[in-house]
């Protein structure tokens, strides 16, 4: 571990593609692993495949998306529809955990969501679902592609421009609530920028107005005069403010230093040196997003064990990591509900600066909140689930039949086997006795052995290392 | 794990010594095993805050009552309390006959009215003000409250938005930095199994609760394994109290009670927990006020007295503050219809062992009048900033984005 951490410190060991070795074997762990961070978890066949495939094969697969998204995508659209066409707020989030959990690419879904975080509108005030799903769209659009990009339409998009006031920055009474969340929380981070920068940028903004549910721009009250932000004199429009914040030098490292806590870790803080060369290359590719992602998931550092379960699931991974290892057919829309309770609503973080995240996620509610969640998912006796997503027929399609297979299968499929030696013996030791504790007289065999295996199967996702991610 | 609870707890606190009591210490492990639940000064650690929302816009002149000011009749023509009923505070303001609980709250130095409380330039629309105050700013667009604000202050510590029906999470918890649960019963705080017998039961939880130990890991998870520990031997607990609590005094059957007597059994269990937030209503009454107000006013009384009651004979009467706020008073004076209209500045409630019994503040003169409404002296801020100080220990600077004075609602 020591070696690790002396070696983590080095940029450029860091940042080079991970090769297995003697040290650093790509095993089950490391399959885990990638598949939780750069996607919603991984089932049994994903896993075990994944581990045939190699490394790069599978960062390859991850950041390419499989085979059928542009039908997956046409098969999604109707229902899209109908919520924009209805307002169905309920349904807007369990549209997007249906996506997250069926799409062929979920790492474009996974990283939609650091979007969504980084951005942080919430339908709480937009209060269009249509806005909100249009938001969604040009986040998923770009979500690997260049960030400048996506910083340019986002000043016109409509759910922004109700969320941080836009529509109401006019010539001559400018808001400068865009202006400054742009360069706080979008692009440059606090102490980046003067005060009068931002009443300068907010002029450059006006002139967006919502005219039903289209964006457009009304000459009349766009402020075209001179304008100096960030050392730059002109007549500024949106564009050039985007830009110019862009040129800055603090826009990289910001953008690098949250992707870093979003895919590598929560609690290992990086160096400013250790980031540079990932910001270097990032702002020299014309802040090329997708290539940023995959610098990350193919690193040296990001496959050591000093990065491994340094972060808090999010709820959003903690369900979704379940029901994905079950391959359960859930509708998302009671999951999204559950998913409230445990802190995270989908299209309505808490604020303008999105979920604090790591630890923040857990505490003596949540925790038990989320137990009762994977065991909703598991009885097969809960309403809204039922069984949909059960592990005893998962552990049948799978043929782990003894006591031990099925200790082994749900500790590898959920966890990799990598728990305490202690934490098994216990789950066998409850697999063995289960045989012995009364049940029901009305129960057949196969009920009691079908009970044994989800209770087991909870009893695994309850052990404190299925938090971490 | 055999063991019964208390070698639970003994074992560990074990592993818990080990890495010492910093960081996220479980709060009522720790507390559990000093057993010494009062707080001996206000803005000690084991605070609590409960906030009792008044929706609608509670008529504040038949609240506190100056029953000796001549206007005051004249104002209230067919509203107005009788002297006779009301009961005394002083020579020239009592309380609503209603009030009768909160009456005895005072004999017993335990309730302080903070008097003409509001903001300046007040708003009329029930939902920009209350906006307002839950938010405890004046701009435009606000998507944080308060108390989510504060909750910044307070990692980690477990806060509960006590809901009735389809009642949704208010602002003012909102920017928490994990979502504050609204919850109805004991229930949706227990971990649940799914059991084939009593048996099995025991033996899953067993094993949830032993695997959850921490064995001297270091970093996340270990903070996992404490935050489990903490939670599941709470959750234990809860179940014990859900099943035979015992009232220290008796709850009357009304929705604000049986949500009130919830935050006094989740004190009780020692989650740690340090705020609740409640709604009670509708005050909105525009129309036939008298026997509506009067009987959400004893509601009102009825709850908090039980639920104070019950605390403080628990060992927390120096620990809990509840706070009540409506988004307005009423107008002054009543309408053609036997009922008031939208208001401005009204009394707060704060009642607790350690506010400073009485009135702080005069009664808004009855004949300077705004726009027909009481005018404020006192602005709320100024009470949210006392509670965050002094009470929560979180800089009210901070969540307030400004320094108001202090209300003087403590003992000093």
């Amino acid at each position: 571990m020591a070696d690790a951490t002396a070696r983590a410190l080095d940029p450029r060991w860091a940042w080079q593609p991970y090769r297995p070795g003697k040290e650093v074997p790509w095993d089950i762990r490391r399959v885990g692993h990638l598949y939780r961070r750069a996607a919603f978890g991984a089932s049994y066949a994903e896993l075990e495949a994944g581990l045939k495939a190699g490394p790069e094969a599978l960062i390859d697969q991850l950041l390419k998306g499989g085979p059928g998204l542009a039908a997956f995508d046409a098969e999604m659209a109707p229902l899209a529809q109908n919520i924009a066409r209805y307002n169905d707020a309920a349904h807007l989030r369990a549209w997007w955990l249906a996506r997250m959990l069926h799409s062929p690419h979920p790492l474009q879904e996974k990283i939609t969501l650091f979007w969504h975080n980084h951005f942080a509108t919430s339908y709480a005030k937009v209060q269009s679902a249509r806005f909100m799903l249009g938001q969604y769209e040009l986040l998923r659009r770009h979500a690997l592609g260049a960030f400048s990009e996506l910083l340019r339409a986002m000043s016109s998009d409509p759910a922004m421009l109700i969320w941080l006031d836009g529509r109401d920055n006019k010539k001559g009474s400018p808001n400068e609530n865009y202006a400054r969340e742009l360069m706080e929380l979008f692009s440059l981070g606090i102490g980046h920028y003067t005060e009068k920068d931002i009443r300068e940028a907010a002029r450059a903004f006006t002139g967006w107005e919502i005219q039903g549910t289209k964006v457009v721009f009304n000459a009349k009250q766009h402020d075209d005069g001179v304008k100096t932000v960030l050392g730059q004199t002109g007549q500024w429009d949106a564009d050039d403010i985007v830009r110019i914040c862009l040129e800055q030098e603090s826009a990289a490292p910001f953008l690098v230093s949250k992707l870093y806590r979003f895919l590598i870790s929560e609690t290992v803080t990086p160096t400013p040196e250790l980031l540079t060369p990932l910001a270097q290359q990032f702002r020299k590719s014309g802040y090329d997003f997708g290539a940023l992602v995959r610098t990350m998931l193919s690193s040296n550092l990001f496959f050591s064990p000093l990065v491994y379960r340094t972060r808090i699931k999010s709820p959003v991974d903690f369900s979704l990591n379940i029901v994905r290892g079950l391959e359960g057919k859930i509708g998302t829309t009671a999951l999204a509900q559950a998913l409230e309770q445990l802190g995270q609503n989908l299209f309505s973080p808490p604020s303008v600066k999105g979920w604090d995240g790591g630890k923040s996620w857990l505490n003596g509610q949540t925790l038990l909140f989320r137990q009762n969640l994977a065991l909703a998912l598991t009885s097969t006796e809960d309403a809204r689930f039922g069984r949909r997503c059960d592990p005893a027929a998962l552990a049948h399609k799978y043929h782990k039949e003894t006591d031990t297979e099925q200790v082994d299968f749900f500790l590898r499929l959920f966890l990799q086997g990598d728990v305490s030696a202690e934490a098994r013996a216990r789950l066998l030791d409850y697999q063995k006795h289960a045989h012995q504790l009364p049940a029901p007289v009305y129960w057949t065999e196969q009920d009691i052995a079908d009970h044994r295996v989800r209770s087991l199967c909870y009893l695994v996702l309850t052990l404190p290392e299925f938090q971490l991610d | 794990m055999t063991a019964n609870r208390r070698d639970f707890l003994k074992s560990s606190l074990g592993g818990v010594g080990l890495i010492g009591w910093s960081f996220g210490a479980p709060i009522f492990l720790s507390r559990t095993a000093a057993a010494v639940p009062a707080a001996d000064k206000a803005g000690a650690k084991d605070t609590i805050l409960v906030v009792i929302e008044l929706t609608g816009g509670n008529d504040g002149l038949n609240t506190v009552i100056p029953f000796k000011d001549p206007e005051y009749v004249k104002l209230r023509p067919t509203l107005r309390q009788l002297p006779t009923q009301i009961k005394k505070i002083n020579d020239q303001l009592g309380l609503h006959p209603s009030l009768t609980g909160l009456a005895e709250l005072l004999q017993d130095n335990a309730l302080c009215l903070v008097q003409g409380v509001g903001y300046p330039n007040p708003n009329q629309s029930h939902f920009r003000s209350m906006d307002i105050w839950q938010s405890a700013s004046l701009a435009e667009n606000v998507s944080e409250g308060w108390l989510g604000r504060a909750l910044k202050g307070l990692p980690g510590a477990p806060s509960f938005h006590l809901k009735s029906n389809n009642e949704s999470s208010p602002l003012a918890l909102d920017g928490a930095p994990a979502r504050v649960p609204s919850i109805k019963t004991l229930e949706d705080f227990q971990l649940q199994l799914a059991a084939a017998s009593g048996a099995d039961k025991k033996e899953q939880r067993d094993i949830i609760e032993s695997v959850a130990r921490s064995n001297g890991n270091s970093g996340l998870l270990d903070f996992v394994q404490r935050t489990a520990s903490n939670t599941y031997a709470s959750s234990r607990r809860l179940q014990e109290i859900g099943k035979n609590y015992q009232p220290k005094a008796p709850y009357p059957n009304t929705p604000l009670a049986s949500r009130l007597k919830l935050a006094a059994q989740l004190i009780d269990a020692g989650l740690g927990a340090r705020l609740f937030y409640v709604a009670h209503g509708n005050f909105d009454t525009h129309a036939t006020q008298a026997p509506t107000h009067a009987n959400l006013l004893t509601q009102l009384s009825e709850a908090v007295t039980a639920f104070f009651k019950d605390v403080a004979a628990r060992g927390h009467r120096d620990r809990v503050l509840v706070m009540t706020f409506s988004e307005f008073g009423r107008r002054a004076k009543e309408n053609g219809s036997r009922g008031t209209d939208h208001g401005s500045a009204a009394p707060m409630f704060l009642i607790g062992g350690k506010v400073k019994p009485g009135l702080v503040g005069k009664h808004p003169s009855l004949t300077q009048l705004e726009f027909g409404n009481l005018k404020h002296h006192t602005d709320f801020r100024q009470v949210y900033a006392a509670i965050l100080d002094k009470w929560l220990g979180v800089s009210s600077k901070e969540v307030l984005g400004a320094e108001f004075k202090h209300a003087e609602i403590f003992k000093s």
